[in-house]
């Protein structure tokens, strides 16, 4: 590592000039910051003109180290070193000892006299092994951790232009995978660690946010994350008891730093476009083929010749163009932190506008934090963090009358105007649904969310080994909906609603912590902790159809042909005790035990209690003297874990047997006139649910060579989960619908790869690469007496009537169930299509059952959609003040279900004619008889559920290309600059024939519907180029 | 620092254990919500809902019309992307055809309603006669929903119960005999519990309910049940009917016109005996888009899901009712007018299922008639006529219908010929209503029906049947379930 390399913030470089003007900044900033909060968290430094101490602060290679931070031990005197690594400060005495620190450097203290002139030169600290990790409830030394944890640090993308928390995980923690199933902004993002458990429970992982359990990623500027750790095996998530199974990530927030005060804007603009279009027909050839159709089918022309010629001469509509833009995303950011040894803050303001690739969508942030911590007295430090944000989407949900879907059903000889210049409301020969144009314009759908996170403690030393740590913590969400439909598709009768929402999530957490190291072998850590959270949500929605003034759309819900208003609440509890001892003997053998139990109120009283333990044990054999003797190893350790974790993977009274009570469900129209409601039972009642229990294995080594350069870790895992909660679908003649219950086990197993070194170091050049592998394998071992069971949703209903997925013991989680297509039934195969009531270039499928039918009984699983591998190497390359960032992504071993493409190259309920180019290439009789696309007949069956229309979605991507530049010191003055320009999604490798093989409709908690894309809002490829100063 | 330390843990200790019991505020929970007539008042509503939840199920989406397609007064696209409706009108129904699932599902959830309020009602405290109607409607509704499916799958599940066990999972098929003793069952409490009339347009009354027992009774004298006795059960109970007509409030609307505008508008009038009431301008989940696009020609905006066999339309007698029935001249988007020969698809289409000329098309509040006062009629003309000559009842019962249609009166037919008419002017005053496809079926008359098949219909394809398979979604939940 090069010192020249540019640095964090937090460890940038001033002159003293830009210094003493800073000062007084920071007194201005101080006194506004003081009217808000304590003043006593904010003593100025005060330097007093006598005792002085100079000296010159140099690296190993004896060049000078300019933002050393040096202090006088026991005091709250501090200063940084120069441009040149020189500093000067007064003692309070005749002596003391200097503190000299640098992160990436061993930290020094050296006694000095008054008056002396001092050289000191700090060793750069290679291993890192006194880098400190949070953990839950806690931090311990890197090098202690017995648990499997990836860490993401604010440096490991400072070089790319990341907008959302999920941008700065995918691809740099092993084992984690980040999936982003809509591409809209601000949309749907899918994470998992380890793969995914739980069937019916939210799989996305448990974030910690600042200690804030179950907070939301979304309410985060990415610039404030100082880092993440990603909590894998269960050792470390059993903490986390009830909600640990799916990995836990802790996110830190920066923290003011007792240097000096800096001051940071930056500003990033960038153009998105889709990825990549549709091959579609265009207006002449589409005619062409919907006659050839008629023609094959035996009815009469849709077009004249006269009009083909007319669309040869003038072109069509080509409707993706008309819906997909070139959209412009702005970012301003200004960040400012500092404080003395006893206080320091952290202010920060974010502001987002991102318009979105479809037509009228976007996504607009804006997020204020401030963090305060100080230091009252040796025993008592208090903080405060506060973070505040809104977020406003429009348009970005992608249902399957979304224009995305809609562009690729409309006819493109159809006109996206009238003569007469309104919308045209009904494409006459493609799609039934509204057209696409005025899908995007005439509809609103505006989700306001403002949040607030509040959370505050204190730590009491009652002596040097035993504190306590009390917090309280407030999340508040406010979320507002605002929709219209407008004339245009809704056929006239416009509707509009309103939703408005309030959630809150209150926490206390007590942290009791003893630490002391008995006759200088047996080190101890323990904590013990109380906790309990209460969850709150209440709702309420007003809806109006057929208003009477559609241009007032929500604003004005009772000018309407009719209203109806809607509210529901919704509470849940969970009181928690846990413990945890770390036992370290000799600084080589580690152990870690803890136990967490957990009581929810979503149980009934007697499942509401269950109990997770968890043990790691870990030897540092580069402690033993035969490693060290090798001189090979900076580190090595071997870990092993065992734990278990929970999911309350229910909604809350899902022991109850509730009614449905929505209009849709029980809303009866007597009259013509108006809507009776009414109450529909719901799903069945299980009041016997309990708890579901992951248990997990991990196994780890980590190691270290060339003196830092090659970093490597491995672990290999296998978790079972238990007593599943999955929803059985009940049939339609026992009510239909689901019932929670507790069935079978489920099997996930792993390994993971992480190797990141520094290939090149030489002069001004040097490139350091992180690769990371994970694979995963996911086995249902047993779903009780049940044969199968399927899955209770249908993402591409209308389409197709059976449900995507089956749960089979044997088989993986996200098996996708239908027909084996066989291609077309073949001229000399015409006796056995016969059979079948085909033809052939009539579709052929797998007739497992041999009943010369094909019906339920053929289908059978065809694939799976969770990905196996996940990758990501990232690469930064550096020349001088140039840096290059490369970083590929990769999701491989997983099938789609593309209802989208399958929707360009059928007549099928949504759209009456194909519109792919491909369907050119269909079987013709007597034209092209080897065909598998099936040709045109009255007698062809499609079966979207089939092998036809599922693909492979393996892709590897360049998820980001940036180069950066920083100017050298002094190129404006007092003005640090960096300037980048970068790309995203640059290219994609894929077979996948759909715009993005990423993008999904399953919803980010869910793995039942994974790798379904039926009108996905597709991922864009964006151009950005920003610039960073500070001051 | 003692008084932080007392701060401290006084702190870290205030919150203590709360109670973990749910407190389910806002949701309707278990039976104590059928406490109140209200309450049993909104479970009524949940039940009739299951039957007209647009697109997804009951009868107010073109699945009605697809499910009956087998029969000769209704046919599909022969292109277009009508795959599902084709395996109805070819008898080759796949056991995966989504559209039959909106019936059987409509009809289930409406059972799962009727048995709550059955099983419950003991519970509700209030007024004795409000809970007699609605545990009447309730009975009325079981059976209604029994006997479209009985009609239409011939061996099915038989749930008493609204509670899920799971030994449901296993059970098998329940054939006709039991399930129409239970159908006769229902309506005669139905029947007994009921008032006269009904309280709100698309509720149903004592008349209706004895209007369906004629029609059951009807339909048990033919196949499967075949017993003869039957008939003049059907023949009594519909006369009661006819006789009682200003007690429920039932009669003929004198102008066939006048009748169908009102049905698109979806007003009431007393030729309904039960209808399904839509508000389409309300919501569109409330509209009944068996009617509008579904019914209407591509040249007009239309969706071509039904319309009807051109053998049929040529054996339909001239007439007003011929007129009122059928949309003939299309015209095109340019204005241009064209005879139904020169379409894309060259069938006639309903003009009774179009919206209204300036309604809208997608979202329809048109009234859907599961029975109309003209049933009891025709219901009371054949069924007398098959207890022995018929009377001048019977002859009076069917000449109102053929009068009021346009047609003269019938006089001096032999039994077997006066029958003959009865059953064909039910194809005709009910074409496309959910009449037609389950005469053929009581009359085991398919061949012959099939044999008259206009050349340039959809080809019928392997053997054709009456009994559509059972969904597959259940099937594959219950194996032992197949018919």
């Amino acid at each position: 590592m090069s010192k020249n390399l540019p640095v964090l913030s937090g460890q940038h470089v001033v002159d003293p000039s830009l210094y003493r003007t800073l000062s007084k900044m920071k007194r201005g900033v101080c006194k506004a910051l003081c009217l808000f909060y304590l003043t006593a968290l904010f003593p100025l430094i005060s330097l007093a003109q006598s005792n002085m101490v100079k000296g010159v602060v140099k690296d190993e290679k004896g060049l000078p180290m300019p933002g050393v931070s040096v202090g006088v031990k026991g005091t709250s005197t501090g200063i940084v070193t120069d441009n040149n690594g020189h500093f000067s400060l007064n003692l309070s005495g005749t002596g003391g000892d200097l503190v000299f620190s640098y992160i990436g450097y061993l930290k020094q203290e050296v006694n000095v006299k008054s008056g002396s002139t001092v050289t000191i030169t700090l060793q750069p600290d290679n291993k890192n092994l006194s880098e400190v990790v949070v953990v839950g409830y806690g931090t311990q030394k890197k090098s202690d951790v017995t648990g499997s944890l990836s860490s993401v640090s604010a440096k490991d993308f400072k070089d790319q232009p990341v907008t959302r928390l999920d941008q700065a995980l995918q691809g740099r923690a092993s084992g984690v995978q980040v999936v982003n199933n809509s591409g809209a902004p601000g949309g749907d993002v899918k994470i998992r660690v380890r793969g995914s458990n739980s069937i019916l429970g939210d799989n996305n992982p448990l974030y910690v946010i600042d200690g804030f359990i179950g907070g939301d990623f979304n309410n985060l500027n990415p610039d404030d994350i100082a880092n993440i750790e990603i909590l894998k095996d269960a050792s470390s998530t059993a903490i986390y008891g009830s909600r640990g199974a799916n990995g836990v990530v802790l996110v830190t927030t920066k923290r003011g730093n007792a240097q000096k005060p800096e001051i940071t804007v930056s500003s990033l603009y960038s153009s998105s476009t889709v990825l990549k279009k549709y091959d579609l027909l265009n207006a002449a050839d589409y005619a062409t083929v919907v006659n050839e159709r008629a023609a094959e089918l035996g009815v009469d022309p849709t077009y004249t010749n006269d009009q083909i010629a007319g669309f040869k001469a003038k072109g069509g509509t080509n409707w993706q163009d008309q819906i997909f833009r070139t959209a412009p995303t702005q970012e301003y950011k200004i960040a400012a932190s500092g404080g003395t040894a006893k206080s320091q803050y952290l202010v920060s303001l974010d502001y987002l506008n991102q318009k979105g690739i479809v037509l009228n969508s976007g996504y607009k942030r804006y997020a204020v934090r401030s963090n305060l911590n100080s230091q009252i007295s040796d025993k008592l430090a208090v903080r405060f963090n506060i973070s505040g944000m809104r977020r406003e989407n429009l348009n970005n949900q992608s249902p399957v009358n979304a224009p995305v879907v809609q562009a690729l059903g409309w006819a493109p000889t159809t006109p996206v105007r009238t003569a007469a210049g309104t919308y045209t409301i009904s494409d006459p020969v493609g799609s039934i649904f509204q057209n696409p144009v005025a899908l995007a314009t005439d509809q609103t759908n505006v989700f306001n969310n403002t949040s607030a996170n509040l959370i505050g403690g204190a730590n009491y030393h009652f002596f040097k080994d035993l504190s306590l740590d009390v917090s309280f913590g407030v999340d508040y969400q406010n979320q507002q909906g605002e929709y219209y439909s407008g004339p245009t598709i809704t056929n006239n009768i416009p509707t509009a609603s309103r939703t408005s929402a309030e959630l809150v999530n209150l926490q206390n957490t007590n942290t009791l912590n003893y630490i002391h190291t008995f006759n200088k072998v047996h080190s101890l850590n323990v904590t013990a902790v109380f906790e309990q959270q209460k969850y709150t949500s209440t709702m309420f929605n007003a809806n109006a159809t057929n208003l009477t003034f559609y241009n007032l759309g929500f604003d004005n819900l009772a000018l309407s042909g009719s209203q109806s208003a809607g509210s529901s609440y919704s509470r849940s509890n969970l009181i928690s005790y846990l413990g945890r001892v770390n036992y370290t003997y000799n600084d080589k053998y580690l152990l870690t035990v803890s136990v967490r139990r957990d009581g929810s109120s979503k149980f009934q009283p007697i499942n509401q209690e269950s109990t997770f333990p968890s043990v790691a044990l870990g030897w540092k054999l580069s402690e033993e003297p035969f490693i060290k003797k090798l001189d090979i190893f900076d580190q090595l350790k071997l870990r092993g874990s065992w734990g278990l974790t929970g999911s309350q993977a229910i909604s809350p009274y899902a022991t109850l047997s509730t009614y449905l009570s929505d209009l849709f469900s029980a809303g009866m129209s007597f009259t013509s006139t108006g809507v009776t409601s009414g109450i529909v039972l719901g799903n069945a009642a299980n009041p016997k649910l309990k708890w579901e229990t992951t248990e997990a294995k991990d196994l780890g080594l980590d190691m270290t060579v060339l003196k830092g350069r090659l970093t490597f870790s491995a672990d290999a895992y296998v978790k079972h989960t238990r007593d599943l909660l999955l929803s059985l679908p009940l049939p339609a003649f026992a009510g239909g619908g689901s019932i929670v219950s507790n069935v079978g086990r489920v099997k996930n197993s792993g390994i993971e790869f992480n190797l990141s070194g520094v290939p090149v170091s030489s002069g001004k050049f040097s490139w350091t690469s992180a690769f990371n592998i994970s694979y995963q394998k996911n086995l249902v071992e047993n779903i009780g007496s049940l044969k199968n069971i399927f899955s209770t949703n249908n993402a591409g209903a209308g389409l197709s009537s059976q449900p995507e997925f089956t749960i089979v013991a044997g088989q993986s989680l996200g098996s996708y169930w239908g027909l084996k297509y066989l291609g077309t039934w073949k001229p000399s195969e015409a006796a056995q299509a016969a059979k079948f009531g085909a033809k052939p270039g009539d579709s052929r499928y797998q007739d497992i059952d041999g009943d010369n039918a094909i019906t339920g009984s053929d289908f059978q699983i065809i694939g799976n959609g969770i990905p196996k591998y996940s990758l990501g190497w990232n690469n930064t390359f550096t020349y001088g003040n140039l840096s290059l960032n490369v970083f590929f992504q990769g999701l491989l071993g997983f099938d789609k279900l593309d209802y989208s493409y399958g929707k360009t190259m059928t007549a099928n309920p949504e759209a009456r004619q194909a519109t792919n180019v491909a369907i050119r290439d269909r079987y013709i009789p007597g034209v092209n008889e080897t065909s598998n696309i099936p040709a045109f007949s009255a007698t062809n069956k499609d079966y979207f559920q089939s092998t036809r229309f599922l693909e492979k979605g393996d892709f590897v991507r360049l998820k980001n290309i940036n180069l950066s530049y920083d100017f050298p010191k002094g190129t404006i003055p007092n003005v640090g600059l960096k300037v980048f320009v970068g790309a995203t999604n640059l290219f994609t490798i894929t077979k996948y024939k759909g715009f993005d093989p990423e993008s999904t409709n399953a919803v980010s908690g869910s793995d039942i519907t994974s790798s379904i894309d039926n009108g996905a809002y597709p991922n864009s490829k964006t151009f950005t180029a920003g610039a960073i100063f500070k001051f | 620092m003692k008084k932080i330390t007392l701060v401290f843990i006084a702190l870290a200790f205030a919150g203590c254990k709360k109670s973990l019991i749910e407190d389910p505020r806002g949701q309707v929970v278990g039976t104590q919500a059928l406490s109140t007539v209200a309450g049993l008042n909104a479970a009524l509503t949940g039940a009739y809902k299951p039957l007209a939840v647009t697109w997804v199920s009951g009868f107010t989406t073109a699945a009605v019309d697809a499910v009956l397609m087998g029969s000769d007064d209704l046919t599909t696209h022969p292109a277009s992307n009508k795959q599902d409706f084709r395996e109805f009108d070819q008898y080759n129904v796949s056991n995966l055809n989504g559209r039959m699932v909106n019936i059987w599902n409509g009809c289930y959830k409406s059972i799962q309603g009727a048995n709550n309020i059955i099983n419950n009602y003991k519970s509700t405290v209030g007024d004795a006669a409000a809970i007699n109607q609605i545990l009447g409607e309730a009975y009325y509704l079981r059976a209604l929903d029994y006997y479209w499916l009985i009609r239409l799958w011939g061996k099915i599940p038989l749930i008493t119960s609204e509670v899920y066990d799971p030994a449901v999972l296993k059970i098998s098929g329940t054939g006709p005999a039991e399930i129409y003793k239970m159908i006769e069952s229902d309506l005669a409490n139905a029947e007994k519990l009921m008032a006269n009339k009904k309280t709100d347009d698309g509720r149903t009354s004592k008349g209706a309910a004895s209007a369906l027992l004629a029609d059951v009774y009807l339909t048990e004298g033919g196949w499967p049940i075949n017993d003869n006795s039957k008939f003049a059960l059907a023949a009594a109970k519909a006369k009661e009917v006819i006789d009682n007509k200003a007690l429920y409030g039932f009669d003929l609307v004198p102008d066939l016109n006048t009748f169908w505008q009102n049905t698109k508008a979806g007003t009431t009038t007393s030729e309904e005996v039960f209808s399904i009431h839509n508000c389409g301008t309300c919501n569109w989940f409330n509209s009944n888009t068996s009617t509008g696009a579904s019914a209407m020609p591509l040249e007009e905006n239309g969706w071509d899901d039904y319309f009807s066999e051109i053998r049929f339309f040529n054996d339909f007698p001239a007439g007003v009712r011929k007129n009122v029935t059928f949309h003939t001249v299309i015209t095109k988007a340019d204005g241009t007018k064209i005879p139904w020969q020169n379409t894309l698809v060259k069938h006639p289409y309903y003009q009774k299922f179009r919206a209204p000329d300036d309604g809208n098309i997608n979202s329809p509040n048109s009234t859907l008639h599961l029975m109309r006062y003209a049933h009891v009629l025709l219901i009371y003309a054949e069924a007398q006529a098959r207890t022995g000559v018929p009377n001048e009842q019977a002859y009076s019962s069917v000449n109102a219908i053929r009068t009021r249609a346009g047609l003269a009166p019938l006089s001096g037919l032999s039994s077997t010929d006066f029958i003959n008419a009865v059953i064909n002017e039910r194809a005709w005053e009910f074409a496309g209503e959910y009449t037609r496809w389950f005469d053929i079926e009581r009359l085991q008359i398919l061949p012959a029906i099939i044999a008259k098949r206009d050349a340039a219909e959809n080809p019928v394809i392997g053997t054709p049947k009456y009994y559509l398979p059972i969904p597959a979604a259940e099937t594959q939940l219950d194996p032992n379930l197949g018919n």
